[in-house]
């Protein structure tokens, strides 16, 4: 720890010189690198890092509580108060001045890394080298070693290195290290040079860099052309083709990584939240392609806004049209499992024969939407031992008149079918009930609870009461009949304000941080246990490893995501809002 | 062969001497051949292609010129100009190019009307039948028994190996031995050599003797199972699961480890692929194509590396489907239904009669040929193994192969 | 092997005493923890040697004080499963079971009455009932074979594995009765056909619905049954007390015991067991029939030593408690499936055959490949054994050269290590080879 600690010390102080103006460091950067994340304002990231509500938040985690207690931990505090009282500043001040003129780090193929430092205050540095510097040499000479470090001269800039792997140097106020001395000298050449040859004025980074928006705290830049030849990632793109549903969820974000050659991400940074925003140049997705199903074709289409239900944990709202999709299912998942025949033999039976593809699938408008949320249980019967959230599916229908009684008849169907099933196994079967709520007549499907006593043990079962409900042109189906009464209302306010879908998106999700705790902490016990046998964990440890994802899942107040096409380029846009009380 | 690093002393409890630490001589590990087979008269091998769902034989072997045909598949009944032809009366689906240019080049050919007395409609008791080669309950399949059978001849090989990521069938179930999930070669490949030392004493300890014989062997195998997987095939095989399956069974035929019948499916778990209630038309076609290729792509690769003489492959389904069609343009469940047989050892062309489309049991086609005379002939004939001690009776062979 | 035949059974039976002709040694404790548990750390092995033997199988008899409430705890981590149809999660829970047990003899009768009352989920497709089977077993293992068998041809599990839910007065289940004769009690050729007819008449009236044992007594057949030379209108529990009173079911239980404990290399002679047979047909008392066994001059016999060959949970397990850790019981499980030891799933009726036929071409490169990967780290069991740890721990009591000292562990036997040999590889080695392989 002392060690990493001095070297990364050692790095960021060799002294600079006079404060010069510097070409930016991405023309220092060779222009075939394959990652570059920049941290051009490193001081917005830093503040919401440093801050106090970030730091109490820390030290609610569990493994921090643990790591404060531990020698080596306390040893490097006692180096960092060491540093603050000889810098005669706190350490937040310290960084923010050692790095506040931007951060640069970048990949390039043979592992070649390089990092970039701007300091803004080059004092501090000089102080900051010094105190390292003798620090260094004493800790050498305690272990009876030389002093290992050297030092040549490049093209007129020394180049220091520690043990002749790394390699660093110091021009102006700038830090330049370097994971091996040819990829310093590569930087120190490019510095040379008089024509622009960097990465900075490389085509690709150049398109990257002006998607991304100008006040972005940092940006990455990735060349996918490139990256893409490495197989696992290769393999990994070509996984999404094997199943079904993973190609409707996913369809239009693997085409668009299959297509693009770059992709840029600006960081954001506003009071508690974190916002990434990716763009990617698959300029060539090919609407009438089989992908295209989940491709917005006109302006102003997209995916609906998600839909708010109370106790909601997920919500997912997608543009595919089913019915495009399904009639591609020879392109897209050329295999016929078992369960893909399954399930047409068994919507064969529900729609009484009628064509999956051209009498049902194409009376669904395009598109998806999901919603999780927490359920009630009636308390006059208790609750289960594991409790699975409700889920709900809904679509609109192109003409409710003619299809709401097919759509009706099917669900009839299957829940006539599951119990006919589970009769033949012994096991009790579900009663239908067709209740009102808020003038919408729905059906539903409960357990007998002829042979339960009120326990808060109940058998999984108790997590599902579905239901069927079919609002103005919607068609809802939930996994509890709560859910469904939710999601009417939830509907019904839609309907009301003439929904406008999200303009070219054809992916939205958001999740609920707190919502979610709650269902992990009711689940504490199972996933407990679970863990236990799968990682062959003490129930000691097994409980910490949960505790921590649940503290975790507590910080995160919301997350948001959007993906779509805009203006020839994939935007995808992430934002993560934290909750740090 | 790695030279022997170590040896262990004092292998008993009260003899403190030093046993012999002879260094190790290599000869018995070779003598101990790896491509011991149970008969002991021949190399050949059964690769066994299980159809799941039940496959509608008709829409497979279409006979075209019937107006029974036409007339009970409105919607089912296939263009009579897309079919590939095989006779005046029968044509194969549309989708089975390869097929019909294996048919033609006499390394496939037609078993008509194969299937089971007594034969059900539920999927798990038909495949049941199928799997134990018998229509009473029997605690084995016929696999598992033929495994069994090479136990039995003292053989510590591997004589059955199960490739596909599918659920262990009942087929493979046997009273002693382990038959091996074998879905990629690394799976039967040693992560790091084995060494076992030097050679133990059968007379002291023979458990030790045969355990340390067979971790020999199995080295061997090992071996020979990575570098068979290294060698890349010329020939292109398909994405399918199927193709990628066919294509290991080829690597390890060309291991030539011993392994004398591979179980492998198309379909997938559950009810199956070919299970076609509704909707048939569009998915049948999916399945026959990724049959059709990737048995032509795995017996042209066979053809290239000149193994395609030891090996026969054998496709069978539960049961075939209704004649008629159900309303949902799918088909119900039926009864016989053609096996196709693959390989360069083949008599080719259509064997038996096709059953008759009028003269049928619960709207479905009666077999004339009972499922285990396929059996019998693969055992029999093909393998070299008494079919009797595998399928507990003694049926009629089929005259069909070129051996 | 002749030496067995020409053995005195007043010697064989008696308990051993160590002697300067055979002393207590690293050796004998090792064999008696691979055969009376599922192997031992270096503490057990160490306290084995100062304790001796008596004291030592004192403890693994005796069923600690804190064991009633271990099995307590893992009752209800059973209960968590649930009532789904795979019994996978209950697979790993026995796993880690038998790991960290006080009483792993117990866990090794369960096995084996497993095997013997081979009962698979295949079939029963469900984890409630196999759980209750598996409990119900274990609460017998070690006391009235008596007793077991009357409660297991009334568990659910059992009879819906062996397809008997339904005993109807007009249809005697034949099979029921078959194997509670032929593979339960007697044995194969003990019986004859007209004795199984008469036996399977006392069981009408027993079925299995919603799960639970039923008896519906207008489906029992009430008439006069000939059974072995006795007439009567028996029910199951007189025929099962029959079919224990006939000296053919002592001695097929013993039998089949003494391969599971001592010798499953070459049968024993009659003479041989003969004490043993008379004594556990007395009162079908398990924990006596194991007890003298375990403390017999046999056991710790060459005649018995290395004489079974590991079943793939006893190879495994024996790697996981020689490193003292605990690893991922639910990926164990899976990997154990694959040598053919898929515990809730025997291969049939007559459960795993053993012997031999773990042993093939395949089975030994699983062997190594799970070997390789309970001590490499890295993968589904990363970081769970560390044997540099152990090596650490027990580096100044061991005070003998690294390999030696994991020879010592899991073999108890000397061994000269190639020079410049990793640790790594000399671990691999040592339980990768022919001896580790034998129980």
């Amino acid at each position: 720890m002392v060690r990493q600690f001095l070297c990364l010390c050692v790095v960021l102080c060799q002294t600079a010189g006079a404060v010069e103006s510097l070409a930016p460091q991405t023309q220092w950067i060779p222009d075939n690198a394959v990652l570059c994340v920049e941290l051009s304002n490193p001081k917005a990231l830093i503040d919401m890092l440093t801050s106090d509500t970030a730091f109490g938040a820390l030290q609610k985690v569990p493994l921090y509580q643990t790591r404060n207690t531990n020698p080596k931990f306390k040893e490097f505090l006692t180096g960092v108060k060491f540093l603050e009282a000889a810098l005669e500043t706190s350490w937040k001040t310290a960084i923010r001045k050692l790095t506040g003129g931007g951060i640069t780090l970048a990949v390039c193929p043979d592992d070649l890394v390089i990092l970039m430092v701007d300091a803004e205050d080059a004092d501090l540095l000089t102080r900051l080298h010094n105190i390292v510097l003798t620090m260094v040499r004493t800790e050498a000479d305690n272990q009876g070693h030389s002093d290992r470090v050297a030092s040549a001269e490049y093209l007129g800039v020394t180049g220091w290195s520690f043990d002749g792997k790394e390699a660093h140097a110091i021009i102006g106020h700038r830090l330049i290290f370097a994971n091996k001395p040819e990829a310093l000298k590569t930087v120190l050449e490019l510095r040379a040079r008089a024509d622009k040859v960097g990465l900075a004025s490389q085509v690709r980074y150049r398109a990257a860099r002006e998607a991304t928006a100008p006040d972005a705290a940092g940006q990455v830049y990735a060349d996918l052309a490139t990256l893409k030849q490495i197989p696992d990632l290769a393999a990994a793109l070509e996984q999404g083709r094997a199943n079904p549903l993973a190609g409707l969820l996913f369809a239009g974000i693997i085409e668009s990584i299959r297509d693009a050659t770059w992709m840029s991400v600006g960081l954001h940074v506003q009071h508690d939240t974190l916002a990434f925003r990716a763009h990617l140049d698959s300029a060539n997705l090919d609407p009438k392609g089989p992908a295209g199903f989940a491709l917005p074709g006109k302006p102003n289409e997209g995916a609906l806004p998600n839909l708010s239900v109370p106790g909601g944990i997920a919500s997912l709202s997608f543009y595919r049209d089913l019915f495009r999709f399904y009639g591609a299912k020879d392109d897209l998942f050329p295999e016929r499992t078992s369960g893909l025949i399954f399930f047409e033999n068994m919507m064969g039976i529900f729609f009484s024969g009628r064509d999956l593809t051209d009498e049902v699938l194409a009376e669904t408008l395009p598109e998806i939407r999901f919603v999780v949320a927490q359920q009630q249980y009636d308390p006059a019967l208790g609750t289960p031992q594991v409790q699975i959230p409700a889920f709900g599916l809904i679509l609109r229908l192109r003409d409710e008149q003619t299809f709401d009684i097919v759509a009706e008849e099917a669900w009839q169907k299957a829940v006539g079918l599951v119990n006919f099933t589970r009769g033949q196994q012994g096991m009790p079967g579900l009663i239908i009930d067709r209740p009102v709520h808020n003038d919408t007549k729905f059906t539903m499907a409960y357990f007998s609870t002829a042979t339960v006593d009120k326990d808060t043990n109940l058998p999984t079962r108790f997590n599902i009461r579905p239901a069927i409900a079919l609002p103005h042109n919607y068609l809802i189906l939930s996994s509890t009949d709560g859910l469904a009464r939710d999601l009417i209302d939830a509907v019904t306010r839609e309907a009301q304000q003439a929904v406008q879908p999200a303009n070219q998106d054809h992916t939205l999700a958001e999740l609920n941080g707190q919502a979610l705790t709650a269902i992990l902490r009711a689940n504490v016990r199972a996933m407990v246990t679970q863990n236990m046998v799968e990682k062959g964990n003490t129930e000691e440890e097994a409980k910490n490893s949960i505790d921590l994802l649940i503290t975790l899942a507590q910080f995160v107040d919301s997350v948001k995501l959007s993906i779509g096409t805009h203006q020839s380029l994939t935007r995808a846009e992430l934002a993560l809002k934290f909750n740090l009380d | 062969m790695t030279m022997t690093r170590r040896s262990f002393l004092k292998t008993t409890l009260e003899t403190s001497a030093m046993m012999s630490c002879m260094p190790m001589v290599p000869d018995w590990l070779v003598r101990s051949s790896l491509a011991q087979d149970p008969s002991g008269n021949n190399d050949r091998v059964l690769v066994l292609v299980q159809l799941t769902g039940g496959n509608d034989g008709l829409n497979t072997v279409v006979p075209y010129e019937d107006p029974v045909y036409a007339n009970s598949r409105p919607t089912l009944r296939l263009p009579v100009s897309d079919l590939h032809k095989i006779s005046d009366q029968l044509a194969f689906h549309p989708r089975m190019a390869a097929f019909s240019r294996l048919y033609k080049d006499g390394h496939l050919s037609i078993l008509q009307g194969v299937g089971c007395p007594d034969s059900s409609e539920d999927h798990a008791v038909a495949l049941r039948h199928w799997h134990q080669a018998d229509t009473e309950d029997r605690q084995t399949g016929w696999l598992g028994r033929l495994a069994d059978h090479a136990r039995l001849n003292h053989q510590t090989g591997v004589p059955v190996a199960l490739v596909s990521a599918i659920k262990r069938p009942f087929i493979l179930t046997a009273q002693q031995a382990i038959i091996p999930r074998i879905d990629t070669p690394d799976k039967m490949t040693l992560v790091r050599p084995t060494d076992t030392g030097p050679k133990r004493d059968a007379q002291t300890n023979g458990f030790l003797s045969l355990v340390q014989e067979t971790s020999a062997q199995s080295r061997i195998m090992s071996d020979r199972i990575h570098q068979a997987a290294q060698i890349q095939a010329g020939d292109a095989y398909p994405s399918f699961a199927l193709a990628q399956n066919l294509q290991t069974i080829a690597k390890l035929i060309r291991a030539d480890v011993g392994v004398r019948v591979f179980f492998t499916e198309l379909g997938g778990d559950g009810f199956g692929g070919f299970d076609n209630h509704a909707n048939q038309i569009g998915n049948h076609c999916a399945l026959l194509h990724q049959l059709s290729e990737s048995v032509g792509a795995f017996v042209a690769d066979l053809k290239t590396q000149g193994l395609l003489d030891r090996v026969l492959v054998m496709t069978f389904s539960e049961f075939g489907r209704t004649v008629n069609e159900n309303g949902r343009r799918g088909t119900g469940h039926g009864a016989a239904a053609p096996v196709f047989l693959a390989g360069g050892k083949l008599k080719g062309g259509l064997i038996g009669q096709h059953p008759s489309l009028t003269d049928l049991q619960k709207n479905s086609l009666k077999h004339h040929t009972d499922f285990r005379q396929v059996y019998a002939t693969a055992l029999d004939t093909w393998l070299g193994i008494d079919s009797q001690a595998v399928l507990g009776q003694q049926f009629d062979t089929v005259d069909c192969l070129n051996v | 092997m002749d030496t067995q035949q020409t053995l005195d059974p007043n010697w064989a039976w008696a308990p051993y005493r160590p002697s300067t002709e055979h002393p207590w040694t690293l050796a004998r404790a090792g064999h008696l923890y691979r055969r009376a548990a599922f192997g031992a750390n270096w503490t057990q092995l160490q306290q084995a040697l100062v304790h001796g033997p008596r004291k030592t199988i004192d403890g693994l008899l005796t069923p600690p004080a804190d064991l009633a409430a271990f099995n307590r705890t893992y009752d209800d981590y059973d209960r968590s499963v649930g009532s789904s149809e795979s019994a996978d999660e209950l697979r790993a829970w026995w796993l880690r079971r038998m790991l960290l047990t006080p009483c792993p003899l117990l866990e090794k009768m369960t096995l084996f009455w497993h095997s013997h009352f081979a009962v698979s989920n295949g079939v029963v497709k469900s984890a409630a009932f196999m759980r209750q089977y598996l409990q119900l077993i274990r609460s017998q293992a070690l006391g009235s074979f008596h007793t077991l068998v009357q409660d297991m041809v009334h568990d659910p599990a059992l009879l819906i594995g062996m397809d008997a839910i339904e005993n109807r007065k007009s249809r005697p289940n034949e099979s029921l009765a078959r194997t509670l004769i032929e593979d339960f009690t007697l044995g194969t050729g003990a019986a004859t056909d007209q004795d199984i007819r008469q036996a399977a008449r006392a069981f009408t009236g027993n079925f299995v619905r919603r799960g639970r044992f039923l008896f519906i007594e207008r489906e029992h057949d009430d008439g006069d049954k000939q059974l072995f030379g006795q007439t009567g209108p028996f029910t199951d529990k007189d025929v099962i007390s029959i079919l224990l009173e006939q000296p053919a079911t002592a001695e097929h239980i013993v039998h089949k015991v003494y391969a599971w404990l001592l010798n499953e290399a070459s049968p024993p002679s009659d003479s041989l067991m003969a004490p043993l047979t008379r004594s556990f047909a007395r009162d079908y008392n398990m924990s006596r029939l194991v007890e003298t066994m375990l403390r017999s001059n046999l056991f710790f016999s060459e005649a018995c030593y290395r004489q079974r060959i590991k079943c793939p949970v006893e190879y495994a397990l024996g790697m996981v408690q020689g490193l003292e850790g605990m690893v991922s019981t639910t990926q164990l499980a899976t990997d154990l499936a694959a040598l053919g030891q898929n515990l809730f799933h025997p291969p049939t009726l007559r459960g795993w055959p053993g012997k031999e036929a773990w042993i093939n071409q395949a089975t030994l490169i699983q062997r190594a490949n799970l070997a390789h990967a309970l001590l490499q780290g890295s993968g589904p069991y990363q970081g769970k054994l560390d044997a540099r740890a152990i090596l650490e721990k027990y580096a100044h009591t061991a005070n003998q050269p690294d390999a030696q000292f994991f020879a010592d562990l899991f073999l108890q036997q000397a061994m000269t290590p190639a020079s410049g040999e990793s640790i790594e590889q000399s671990l691999y080695d040592i339980v990768t080879s022919p001896e580790f392989n034998l129980a």
